[in-house]
């Protein structure tokens, strides 16, 4: 891995005189060429090994006359692998290489011009052209479809060049091909050239769409992977339209392939948003349950990647998966990512009937070794409380049993979503206060000890030592970190309020507020602490009624992911985008966003929330591309609108998106939190709605296990039934 | 949709064998080997690492990319992505790659593809094209244009795959009408064997959680058809069962018309040649079926959820833990009705810090342990043994055989240094030969396009996973 030093260097000088040496000597009584074929190979071991053989091209390439094609497969992978640093000498494989374009043999024929078509290099790229248009017509299947994807390669080199060679009409052509696999090819390469910001526009319409669905049973799996993925390029007109092609792929759930499958359910999400008829779309949520189940039975790998996607879909389709919570039970020998996915996704197909199961199978979990998974089953216990009232009597008592195992991280957890739920059920459960005071020593983190000092002030009247519990806790105001400080403070106000005759009260308020607005550097919690000050030097009264004014109940419901975010998501089922639950464009260059497109069957639902995608269509005729290579720079139209600029931010702070730490939003960190990313787009991106980028607070909702987190209740009522459409 | 490649890296994370990278930069595979080996040192347990980890990029202003990985043996493979590339679609390339070097030798590890490092690179330019594109990957035709190493010819031929008319059509410039001319992608035209035959093995899993109480909390069997066909020219089979209503959610292999399953349950199809498997499947079980099937000694069937399969066993747990370890005894009833239980393995795993681990072994329910003579804890077989793994810390129990109706149990103790935290929970396998949770039956394998009749073999096997909660 390292660099080699000086001594590897002459190690490698000595090798290659030798091999020099030995190609030389092989030119002479070579039976068979078996000589020439061991120093090929020994060569090939070096490049494998990393090994610069870059000095050998001269005679290497000699050896592309050996009617061999063991051999010339070897020279091949050479030139794959030095062509395009040897601009000066390519010129010499031209002739072999117009030789091999027309040798009789397929498989040299194609083996040509793949080999071509790695080295962009404009000699090879001029000889290419004029033979990639013959074997885009060639008569054997293995070079067409060697030569579609070769266009792809040429269109990444020069896309200009080769739309005005009339090599996407040709790839068109190619999509109506005899052969399936051909026909696979150039779906493939007509979607990667679609894929480029830069590319001409790949839509299909519904008679193509029809061909590429005939080819589909006799595909290689690879082959009905790009075709199926394909058909979001199509927008249906019609909803009979698109029910008639969901009814035709709708089979291939039964693929043995974990790809083809998840490609097939992305593909079936998206038609269903063209769709009219209800009993279509049950069945066909009911179909897609099974298919997801039998994903969990292969490796982990294959599991995990399914688990975030039934995460997505479970969301946007509650119907799919509604009863099959079992499925999703964690087993002690998974790995620590599936489990907690499966967590996530347990606790969202929970309901009152099978709450009872559920919470049985968090307490288990809650007493198992890794701290994290069982800190989160813990906050789950509390997350089921506050989403299914039924089961909260049990949830609570759950959560007393778990704190009377006096651990730690445990009994923390506990009381951060005891706290919850004394605001999701108000009077209904400060019984259990007592119990909590007893472990106020064992609390030694932050969000679990503000926790704590947030029920010790809104109970104050109901905690007869509220006044001592609490000056113990400011004995080390000044050393605790800022969360608990302004926990701190606030409770202390708190307990004035309530007991304002008291001196113990007067006597703490005072001290605390003074620390705050004297001996703190913070500047929030200063100013709260002016405020507090102002608010009750003016008047107490008023203060009291603002600082236990009744707070808005908080339900879990309103946290789902916007519906526009989530349909624009889900058409990247199965990708990158899906695992991070991000969209790519967000995390990669030249990725052109997907969205919905409007049309008369898009239906209503689906139509209110579409979130309009920004793609740069660009005027072949204006850019400019300077030269080869993957990164360009394109000359933009004024007019049009930027594109997404690559925003590394989502995901750089956490190099592992989907299980990023814990993040603690209070009340005063909320509101920037989210303005924040909007700020970052505002200069350059035009807004049209408030909410045009839905993505903009996605990564607090999502990425992060809390992506339940309690918030306020919106008024978002009757947005259970909409999703269930 | 694209894999930017695959590297092969050894135990140590080292790199063997890479493939091209040709649209990428020199240090963009060294990125990816490095951080996979950054995750494999921060990961407390082995298998922790998350399968799809993200790499920062090498300059800031390049995008980050993501990086999949399967391990194989002593080998690691990833596969760098960089687009918005199906993850899935990066595992199922992965899996068919291992597929195929497992067809060309054998078996996998660092050191067979060290030796046949030419065959690997050949069979990676040949799947995997420099866009990410996968190619060819049906053994069948890749056998045509990648050689598999002479020496592990004969291996190959003892496994079933038919070799001989790949190396005359391969080796010859010309081969006209060789590679490809079959219209269909999984088989090769003009297989030629002397006697033609074809096995079907049904294995099926048994996966299941057990609660404290005895009670299965979920199980599921799933089952798959692992077919040998050595069948000439180009058969058109038709594979039907008696009793096709126990399986659903079936997955087949692309060979397989699914139009035909979907009419009438049978499966159609044209062989790919030599080992595939043609369908998976889900049993289940109907609740007067399986009462039928199980009514073994002191099961209680009641308990029992109608749509679980019962688990082949019981296991009565008593474990008690104090400040310094735990004592713990564990008895194991066979519920088979007539088969035998085979290689059973319980795992228990008992926390960081423990040690000091001692157990006997022994076949009865441990009270009258003296019954059979067998009083010590010496590991025969006819007592099971046990074992204590300290690098996992894990005790193992193995049982080689259970009769129906035996009665093992293994008693022991720990101590602790640290807090005692055990996994509350023992993972049992095993595994019953000649059997079937679902007693799927083939009813007949008629076959049409060719003149001859087949032999056809039948098999099942099962096995089982159970986590046994305490």
């Amino acid at each position: 891995m390292a660099a080699p030093g000086q001594d590897a260097k002459f190690f490698q000088r000595g090798k290659i005189e030798e091999f020099r040496a030995e190609l030389h000597a092989a030119e002479t009584k070579d039976k068979k060429f078996v000589k020439r074929k061991t120093v090929l190979k020994k060569i090939v071991a070096n490049i494998t090994m990393g090994n610069d053989m870059s000095p050998l091209f001269t005679d290497v390439v000699q050896c592309l006359g050996t009617p061999l094609l063991e051999i010339k497969k070897m020279v091949y992978l050479f030139l794959v692998s030095y062509g395009r640093s040897k601009p000066d000498q390519i010129h010499l494989v031209i002739p072999n290489f117009l030789q091999d374009c027309n040798d009789r043999n397929p498989l040299i024929r194609a083996l040509a011009i793949r080999t071509m078509s790695y080295i962009p290099i404009p000699v090879v790229t001029d000889a290419l052209n004029e033979n990639l248009r013959h074997c885009l017509k060639d008569a054997d299947p293995y070079v067409r479809k060697t030569a579609a994807i070769c266009v792809a390669k040429l269109y990444a080199a020069d896309p200009r060049r080769a739309e005005k060679g009339g090599f996407v009409e040709q790839l068109r052509d190619l999509m109506l091909d005899s052969n399936a696999t051909v026909v696979a090819n150039a779906v493939a390469a007509l979607s990667e050239i679609g894929d480029r910001q830069d590319g001409v526009i790949f839509k299909l319409n519904l008679a193509t769409a029809n061909k590429l669905l005939a080819a589909l049973p006799e595909s290689s799996e690879w082959g009905q992977i790009y075709i199926l993925d394909s058909l979001l390029r199509y927008v249906p007109e019609k909803h009979a339209d698109a029910e008639v092609m969901a009814e035709r792929i709708i089979v291939q759930l039964q693929h043995a392939n974990s790809a083809v499958v998840l490609t097939t359910i992305k593909a079936l999400l998206y038609l269903m948003n063209y769709m009219e008829n209800r009993r279509l779309i049950d069945y066909i949520c009911k179909k897609m349950g099974p298919p997801l189940v039998t994903l969990l039975s292969s490796g982990p790998e294959v599991q995990y990647v399914a688990l975030r996607n039934i995460l997505l879909i479970i969301q946007r389709r509650p119907t799919v998966l509604k009863n099959d919570v079992k499925v999703f039970f964690c087993k002690y020998n998974d790995p620590i990512y599936v489990k907690l996915a499966k967590l996530e996704i347990m606790y969202r197909l929970a309901r009152a009937e099978n709450a009872n199961e559920v919470l049985a199978e968090l307490q288990e979990y809650a007493s198992e070794v890794d701290i994290d998974f069982v800190r989160k089953a813990v906050r789950s216990v509390g997350r089921l409380a506050i989403k299914v009232e039924d089961a909260s009597d049990a949830c609570i008592q759950a959560l007393l049993n778990l704190i009377e195992t006096k651990v730690s991280y445990v009994v923390q957890e506990a009381v951060i979503v005891i706290k919850d739920i004394f605001r999701r059920y108000p009077g209904k459960y400060e019984g259990v206060i007592p119990t909590l005071c007893q472990h106020l020593d064992a609390l030694d983190e932050p969000e679990a000890k503000a926790a704590m000092v947030w029920i010790l002030g809104q109970f104050a009247d109901r905690i007869d030592n509220a006044d001592e519990l609490l000056d113990d806790l400011l004995y080390t105001f000044l050393d605790e970190s800022v969360e608990v400080q302004l926990a701190l403070l606030t409770a202390a106000v708190k307990l004035f309020i309530y007991k304002s005759k008291s001196d113990k009260a007067k006597e703490l308020v005072y001290k605390v507020l003074k620390w705050a607005t004297e001996d703190v550097d913070n500047p929030d919690l200063r100013d709260r602490g002016f405020m507090y000050w102002r608010l009750l030097a003016i008047n107490p009264t008023v203060a009291g009624e603002i600082v236990l004014a009744e707070k808005p109940a908080i339900t879990t419901d309103s946290d789902r992911m916007d519906r526009g975010a989530l349909d624009q998501l889900l058409l990247h089922t199965g990708t990158l985008g899906s695992i991070y639950h991000k969209n790519p464009e967000t995390f990669i260059r030249n990725a052109t966003g997907k969205a919905l497109k409007d049309s008369p069957a898009l239906n209503a639902h689906s139509r209110a929330v579409l979130v309009p995608v920004a793609r740069t269509q660009l005027p072949p005729t204006v850019v400019n591309v300077p030269g080869p290579g993957p990164s360009e720079s394109h000359e933009r139209n004024e007019t049009a609108p930027p594109p997404v600029p690559d925003l590394p931010a989502p995901t750089t702070s956490k190099p592992t998106p989907p299980t990023p730490p814990l993040s603690s939003e209070n009340a005063s960190g909320d509101a920037t939190d989210d303005g924040s990313d909007d700020e970052g787009d505002a200069d350059e991106e035009p807004r049209g709605r408030a909410n045009a980028d839905p993505y903009s607070n996605l990564d607090g909702a999502f990425g992060n296990y809390l992506a339940d987190e309690p918030r306020p209740m919106g008024g978002r009522q009757g947005d259970d039934e909409d999703l269930l459409f | 949709m694209a894999i930017d490649g695959l590297i092969v890296l050894d135990n140590t994370g080292r790199p063997i064998i890479q493939s091209g990278f040709r649209l990428a930069t020199a240090a963009y595979p060294l990125l990816h080997i490095d951080a996979f080996n950054t995750a494999v040192l921060k990961s407390q347990r082995a298998g922790d690492i998350e399968p799809v980890i993200y790499v920062a990029p090498f300059n800031v202003s390049d995008p980050p990319t993501a990086c999949c990985h399967v391990e194989c043996g002593d080998i690691r493979i990833l596969a760098p992505v960089s687009g918005d590339v199906d993850p899935l679609f990066a595992f199922a390339f992965l899996q068919t790659f291992i597929d195929i070097l497992r067809e060309y030798f054998g078996t996998i590890s660092a050191a067979t593809l060290k030796d046949n490092f030419d065959v690997v690179y050949q069979l990676l330019e040949e799947t995997l094209d420099s866009g990410g594109h996968p190619l060819t990957t049906s053994p069948n035709a890749l056998r045509d244009i990648v050689l598999p190493p002479s020496l592990l010819s004969k291996l190959l031929n003892v496994a079933g795959a038919n070799i001989t008319s790949a190396i005359n059509s391969g080796s010859g410039l010309g081969a006209a009408g060789g590679p490809f001319s079959s219209p269909i992608p999984w088989r090769k035209a003009g297989l030629k064997y002397n006697s033609n035959e074809i096995y079907f093995d049904m294995v099926e899993e048994l996966k299941a959680i057990v609660n404290k109480h005895g009670t299965t909390l979920s199980s599921s069997v799933w089952g798959k058809i692992e077919t040998n066909a050595k069948l000439s020219g180009t058969p058109d089979c038709l594979l039907t069962f008696t009793n096709p209503h126990v399986i659903t959610d079936c997955a087949f292999h692309p060979c397989v018309r699914l139009q035909r399953v979907k009419r009438d349950s049978a499966m159609s199809f044209v062989p790919p040649d030599g080992h595939f498997t043609l369908a998976e499947y889900r049993f289940t079980p109907s609740a007067s079926a399986t009462s039928a099937r199980f009514q073994a000694a002191g099961a209680t069937s009641s308990v029992l959820a109608k749509e679980n399969v019962p688990i082949p066993f019981l296991l009565k747990s008593t474990v008690e833990l104090t400040e310094s370890g735990g004592t713990f005894e564990f008895i194991l009833t066979s519920r088979m009705p007539s088969q035998t239980l085979e290689s059973i393995v319980a795992e228990m795993y008992i926390g960081e810090g423990a040690g000091g681990v001692k157990c006997v072994a022994a076949r009865g329910d441990g009270g009258n342990m003296g019954r059979r003579g067998m009083p010590d804890s010496s590991s025969g077989s006819s007592t099971g043994s046990w074992a204590f793994d300290a690098k996992k810390m894990v005790v193992r129990w193995e049982i080689p055989a259970a009769p129906p109706s035996s009665v093992w149990s293994l008693r022991g103790s720990f101590s602790s240094s640290s807090v005692v935290r055990p996994a509350h929970a023992l993972q049992v396998r095993f595994a019953v030969s000649s059997y079937t949770f679902s007693a799927l039956k083939v009813d007949q394998l008629k076959v049409t396009g060719e003149v001859y009749k087949p032999y056809k073999g039948v098999r099942g096997r099962a096995t089982g996973n159970i986590e046994w909660r305490w």
